[in-house]
């Protein structure tokens, strides 16, 4: 090695140190950017001298009063709904998406290219507007108000058909000459699919319970409107929502975070284990679109 | 004679029904949406109905926390699914009278409620001639809160010295101009300004007399350019904004146990002060305001007898003297209002010190908030005379719009079946005074003519100074002024502001 | 614009190049949206003709078939059950059992009702001797038209099993006369997890997008014909029936409506050129800035990788209304925010970042930047798998070229980002333009929009058409019709778009290429 490669050995060296460490610090402010709302959430759920909103962010008088207090109101009922919800979402959705997704990547049939412009077009619509009438349609079928939470799980898991998308770029990715040899080698249809393209699924599979489950935790608009004043009927987010009404804040903000924290912990801890499925998931579902 | 023996009937089986009900009573299901904080009250105050009342009456009641914004709504929304007995601010009621969400009260039960509760109160539950809620509280009023520690006693009367102090201070002065219409109105009251508003028996809104847009409007929001021009003027209400670097609130008795254990001995409260403009100085005014509870129409009459009896109780003076003493809610019933204990209440007291500069909330149309709400908006982007006139005239537009009233302009009032058949009835609108119309063949084919704002003086018949041949004089038979026409057929009707002229096409 | 042969073209300088490319966007728009036309068309025309050879078809099958056949159009499944097919007769049986009951039940009254959506409407009624008022509740237009959809859809679901019911028989009649055996119930049995697979896994699904999806969308698209609102609730106060074009009328003119502000139409064109404009800067700060972050990430040196990406995480993972709800008082008047910038002396006098009327496009900046924040994870986690798909000696042999970093990105990383990423960033664009949640939560449409404010609810500046939607259904007037109405709007500007961009994007183009 001459002494002048060595130089700029050493010059890329240095030059990429500097880099390197240029890209540290700024992922340091990213996160701490990042970091603060969801500290300032956890350090106000632990606030007690005042359970209304306050100018500083730090509690003088700690306590974990407002985690204590969440059990003498109806957040436990409701943490309950949309567990059950989410839980039972979950599966249901995750069959359902895995059925739509798998027969169109792997059949070939008539319908399916009109099918796959079809709900392309439908997912065009807004779906806003149909918050009217499904809560008719519920209504009718006695479940709103109390009942409220069977209705929502009938609804998510109704229209989870349309999210068939990601998976089904998954499914396109797993070689067709699998389900060929299978074929010759005299297997059904559907033992094609359990026996060989499930296993090769987990992440996809992993990545569609992920998703279905933490849907029914924020869904505050279409679930306040099923609920419809019952309180029984609330989900957790359309609880915590109405807690920042007017004539609550005061009381209730403080309960608000420490229920926020509750509630976000299951998802997340779920999240931090499960994130290199997702990752492959949802790279490998978009990476086909 | 068949008719008779029907009514007979029907008046025999509900006699029955009325018999069995007061001899055994009944139990039924009933929910009840109230307010956050009074629902432990409520199922008490329920729970004691139960134990004693005359009727036998026994109610499953299901309370639950709805707040008084969101009932309103909810009810609109669906009826059916919505509570039986609700709470509403009073601003929601021509809304919800429209939307057919109210049972009327009966007459007796009318009579007894009108005689029972403060006259403010009965007019906000009554469209046209008829009660459509009972009175719950009243004290949706608003004055001030400040900090002691920041501001001086002396400068609590003046706007100009409380933002002084504010900015001086680094402290907020929260006051909702941007964010509603309730609050905004203050300055207009300040110099006069009103709006008042006539309803029907079925909540239709059939004038306006509106004086936000004139020369004493355009002082109240040079007022208002001086508060929302402020750097620490915030639009925000709550108790909270004092945890928040609030040093004024403009709120009501509802924040005030909720102020005290903020600032403690801090705690000032007082009537809302007056600002200058051109050397004059102007009091704010305020809304003057209630709480109502209403009974959605029930099918079955039995059910629905029984609810109002709930409902009378709930509201009736035991009650309201319950909620006063664990919630501070200022009573409407007379004889509570009467009492020592309301009298000296500290909350009441300021409402009662800015009482001579408040104006009571009538009806309202439900749109009208939403319009004047952007007066604030407005007056904040202006930046000159001109941008300030201009936001009044943006606002006066879409109140004559909406109605489609001018203040210049009349009223035809048709009732071409006869009069009171509010369904046939149709409203025309003379746009610069002149009115083409077709008039039908029935038995009664005539109108009258009305000065928008000003329902009572009628322009008719007396007025007719072209064209008197081709109506009807019908003497004295014809209190209400009105024109009928001797026969069917298209006419053109114009008013120069002082003659009306009918030309037969 | 004339087409250029490929010489020519490679011919051009590189902006000429560009213009041309430009040009030929613009002028194929217009042929786009014609051979639109042509294919819809074209479809119908197809379809008339199909129905035709249907209708043909079904007549000579009645025509030329045994007994067997011909009592088969009248019973169904007559032919199956006749013919030893007991399962599938049954089935269809069953079927037109079931269809009759419910016809005779209460399906024709739905039908005979729609033309009209009920005519009396509720009355009320005082009862002296209890002092009280009975209401009584009569037609209601909303079930009507809900059940007089359900209806057809029936209807056409009986047609359809009607006529493979026929063909069956036809079939059945063919297969018999050249002497092989009809398909057991057992082989049935087993064909819908083999043969027929595709159709089992489908039914479930398909019902629920049926029921939930497609039949509320027709059911909102009915509406924007109606005089649906808050007033008009079709039971419990007045009923409401069809009024024809009138809410497009209404919506589309220009002359001043809503209430003496400006029209419908100059409010629609305000709140969709900021959707528009919200939609492409959504989408492309958060494509591009994700990227960036998933690149330093993955950079080679750069330690806790796993650290960073959990830390970025948490926004997807923690629901947004809690999170939102709390960036949105962070940024108030007298918020942490302007506190922090307060003390730290950068500024006198707080910033009115959502609340100022005069400024909007203060908020509509800081809604975007405040969106980074919770849409770069996202794209973090998705482009950090796409770079690692990129063949790494393309870089390698970049490297011995002498590109520098910058260069391998545009000429490598970029170009492969964004042939793969294509039809995401369609969707994604799309998505954002439907965005409720991020506006509801943090802004709610604020500051106000005094102009375009009516007696029908408040626009807001950083108001979506989605949000706007959601206003004037929850407003004072609840006028559905006109959130019905938008809601079309939206859609075709949502469909005119993906139509466009899809036609130009390369990776679409064959499903199978990439096998």
């Amino acid at each position: 090695m001459s002494e002048t490669t060595a130089k700029r050995h050493m010059g890329l060296k240095t030059s990429r140190a500097i880099t390197n460490t240029t890209i540290h610090i700024v992922l340091i402010v990213i996160s701490i950017i990042w970091l603060i709302p969801f500290v300032c959430i956890v350090l106000q759920s632990f606030r007690v001298e005042n359970t209304g909103q306050v100018g500083y962010v730090i509690p003088k008088v700690w306590g974990t009063a407002n985690y204590s207090n969440l059990f003498q109101t109806d957040f436990p009922r409701w943490y309950t709904n949309t567990f059950i919800a989410a839980l039972v979402t979950a599966v249901l959705q995750t069959v359902i998406v895995l059925c739509m997704s798998y027969t169109l990547s792997r059949f070939r049939f008539k319908m399916r290219q009109p099918l796959m412009r079809f709900m392309l077009i439908l997912g065009m619509f807004p779906g806003m507007l149909s918050m009217i009438i499904l809560y008719r349609v519920l209504k009718d079928l006695g479940l709103t108000q109390e009942n409220a939470t069977p209705g929502l799980i009938l609804v998510y898991i109704a229209s989870s058909g349309m999210g068939y998308y990601v998976s089904k770029g998954f499914f396109d990715t797993i070689p067709m000459s699998l389900d060929e040899a299978a074929r010759i080698d005299g297997a059904t249809r559907a033992q094609i699919l359990y026996k060989i393209i499930l296993p090769l699924s987990k992440p996809i599979v992993i990545y569609t319970i992920l998703t279905a489950f933490m849907g029914p935790w924020g869904d505050f608009v279409f679930a306040r409107y099923i609920a419809f004043g019952a309180s029984a009927g609330k989900n957790v987010a359309v609880g915590l929502y109405d807690w920042l009404s007017r004539d609550q804040i005061s009381n209730n903000y403080t309960m608000f975070c420490s229920g926020g924290v509750l509630v976000a912990l299951p998802v997340t801890i779920l999240f931090m284990f499960l994130q290199k499925y997702y990752v492959e998931g949802v790279t490998g579902g978009a990476v086909k679109g | 004679m068949k008719k008779f023996v029907s009514i007979l009937l029907a008046a025999i089986m509900a006699l029955s029904l009325c018999l069995t009900a007061t001899a055994e009573g009944g139990t039924y299901d009933v929910k009840i949406w109230v307010a956050e904080n009074a629902k432990e009250l409520t199922e008490k105050q329920i729970a004691d109905f139960n134990a004693n009342n005359e009727f036998g009456f026994t109610f499953n009641a299901t309370v639950e926390a709805v707040s008084e914004a969101d009932a309103a709504t909810q009810m609109i929304t669906d009826v059916e699914a919505g509570g039986d007995i609700f709470c509403f601010a009073q601003d929601q009621f021509a809304r919800l009278v429209q939307a057919r969400a109210l049972d009327a009260l009966g007459v007796k039960a009318s009579e007894t409620v009108a005689a029972n509760n403060d006259a403010s109160t009965v007019a906000a539950a009554t469209s046209g001639d008829t009660l459509y809620a009972y009175p719950l509280t009243s004290d949706n009023g608003y004055f001030m809160y400040y900090d002691k520690s920041v501001i001086p006693d002396e400068d609590v009367d003046s706007l100009e010295k409380l933002i002084a102090d504010c900015e001086a201070a680094q402290k907020y002065f929260a006051f909702e101009q941007q964010t509603s219409a309730w609050y905004l109105a203050s300055f207009f009251f300040a110099t006069g300004c009103k709006s008042d508003w006539t309803t029907d028996d079925d909540g239709n809104f059939i004038s306006v007399n509106d004086t936000f847009d004139s020369p004493a409007g355009l002082i109240a929001v040079k007022g208002m350019k001086k508060l929302v021009d402020s750097p620490f003027h915030l639009s925000a209400g709550g108790a909270d904004q004092f945890n928040q670097n609030a040093a004024v609130l403009v709120s009501g008795t509802w924040d005030f146990e909720a102020v005290k254990s903020i600032l403690g001995d801090n705690m000032g409260v007082t009537d809302l002060p007056s600002f200058e403009v051109d050397g004059t100085e102007y009091h704010l005014g305020s809304f003057s305001g209630c709480k109502l509870m209403g009974v959605k129409p029930q099918v079955d009459e039995m059910k629905g007898a029984a609810i109002h009896k709930l409902a009378q109780y709930l509201t009736g003076e035991k009650c309201q003297m319950e909620r006063f003493e664990a919630l501070s809610w200022g009573p409407s019933n007379l004889a509570d209002q009467a009492s020592e204990a309301v009298q000296a209440n500290p909350g009441l007291a300021a409402l009662i010190a800015q009482a001579p500069y408040s104006v009571p909330q009538g009806q309202i149309h439900g749109s009208w908030w939403d319009i004047a709400k952007v007066i604030g908006e407005d007056v904040k982007a202006a930046t000159d005379e001109a941008g300030l006139q201009q936001a009044l005239d943006n606002y006066y537009e879409k109140i004559a719009s909406l109605f489609k009233l001018d203040n210049n302009a009349l009223l035809f009032v048709g009732a071409w079946n006869g009069w009171n058949n509010a369904d046939d009835t149709d409203t025309y609108y003379l746009k610069d005074g002149t009115l083409t119309l077709d008039v039908p063949e029935s038995d009664y084919m005539g109108g009258r003519i009305v000065m928008p704002g000003d329902w009572g003086t009628d322009k008719g018949f007396a007025q007719v100074t072209v064209g008197a041949e081709l109506i009807k004089d019908l003497g004295a038979d014809n209190p209400d002024n009105n024109i009928v026409f001797a026969e069917p057929g298209n006419y053109t009707i114009t008013w120069d502001g002082a003659a009306i002229t009918i030309v037969k096409n | 614009m004339k087409q250029l042969s490929d010489l020519e073209f490679l011919k051009l300088s590189k902006g000429q190049k560009f213009g041309y490319k430009l040009g030929r966007f613009f002028t194929g728009i217009p042929r786009a949206i014609l051979n639109f036309f042509l294919k819809i068309w074209g479809f119908l025309k197809k379809c008339g003709v199909s129905i035709g050879r249907e209708c043909a078809d079904i007549v000579s099958t009645f025509i030329h078939g045994d007994w067997k056949t011909k009592t088969s159009f009248f019973i169904m499944g007559f032919g199956n059950l006749a013919r030893g097919q007991i399962l599938r007769g049954l089935l269809f049986l069953l079927f037109e059992i079931v269809f009759i009951g419910f016809m005779v039940i209460s399906g024709g009254y739905w039908l005979s009702m729609l033309p009209t959506l009920g005519k009396v409407g509720p009355s009320k009624e005082y009862n002296e001797l209890l002092d009280v008022y009975v209401t009584k509740y009569n037609d209601n237009s909303f079930q009507i038209l809900l059940y007089g959809v359900l209806t057809i859809f029936f209807i056409i679901a009986f047609i359809y099993t009607w006529r493979v019911n026929v063909k069956q028989n036809r079939i059945a009649e063919k297969i018999l006369a050249t002497g092989k055996k009809l398909k057991s119930g057992k082989e049935d049995l087993h064909s819908i997890v083999d043969d027929q697979f595709h159709k089992t896994l489908l039914a479930l699904p398909m019902t629920g997008i049926i029921m939930f999806t497609v039949l509320p969308i027709l059911f909102m698209i009915l509406v924007a014909f109606t005089n649906y609102d808050g007033t008009h609730n079709g039971y419990t106060n007045s009923l409401f029936t069809w009024v024809g074009l009138d809410n497009f009328n209404t919506m589309l003119s220009w002359s001043g409506g809503s209430g003496g502000a400006q029209s419908y139409a100059a409010t629609f064109g305000e709140v969709l050129i900021w959707t528009l404009i919200w939609a492409f800067f959504a989408t492309f700060t958060n494509y591009f800035l994700g990227m960036f972050v998933a690149m330093a990430i993955n950079k080679k040196g750069i330690r806790f990788k796993k650290g960073w990406r959990t830390i970025l995480v948490l926004t997807i993972a923690i629901p947004q209304f809690i999170s939102l709800l709390y960036v949105s008082k962070m940024f108030a008047k007298n918020g942490i925010i302007n506190g922090f910038l307060m003390d730290m002396g950068w500024i006198t006098q707080a910033i009115d970042f959502f609340g100022d009327p005069s400024k909007p496009w203060l908020a509509r900046i800081t809604v975007i930047l405040i969106n980074i924040w919770i849409g770069i994870p996202y794209l973090m986690l998705i482009t950090t798998g796409i770079l690692m798909n990129i063949p790494a000696d393309l870089y390698e042999s970049a490297k011995i070229d002498g590109a520098s970093g910058w260069q391998q990105y545009r000429k490598i990383t970029l170009p492969y980002m964004l042939f793969v990423t294509g039809p995401y960033l369609l969707t994604s664009f799309t998505g954002n333009m439907n965005n409720f949640n991020v506006i509801y939560l943090l802004t709610g449409g604020a500051p106000t929009n005094a102009a375009a404010s009516s007696a029908s609810g408040n626009v807001g500046y950083t108001d979506l058409l989605i949000t706007w939607l959601f206003k004037i259904t929850t407003g004072a007037e609840s006028k559905y019709y006109l959130a019905s109405v938008i809601g079309i709007l939206v859609f075709i500007v949502v469909a005119l778009i993906s139509l466009v961009v899809y036609n130009l994007l390369p990776s679409i183009k064959n499903e199978e290429d990439f096998r």
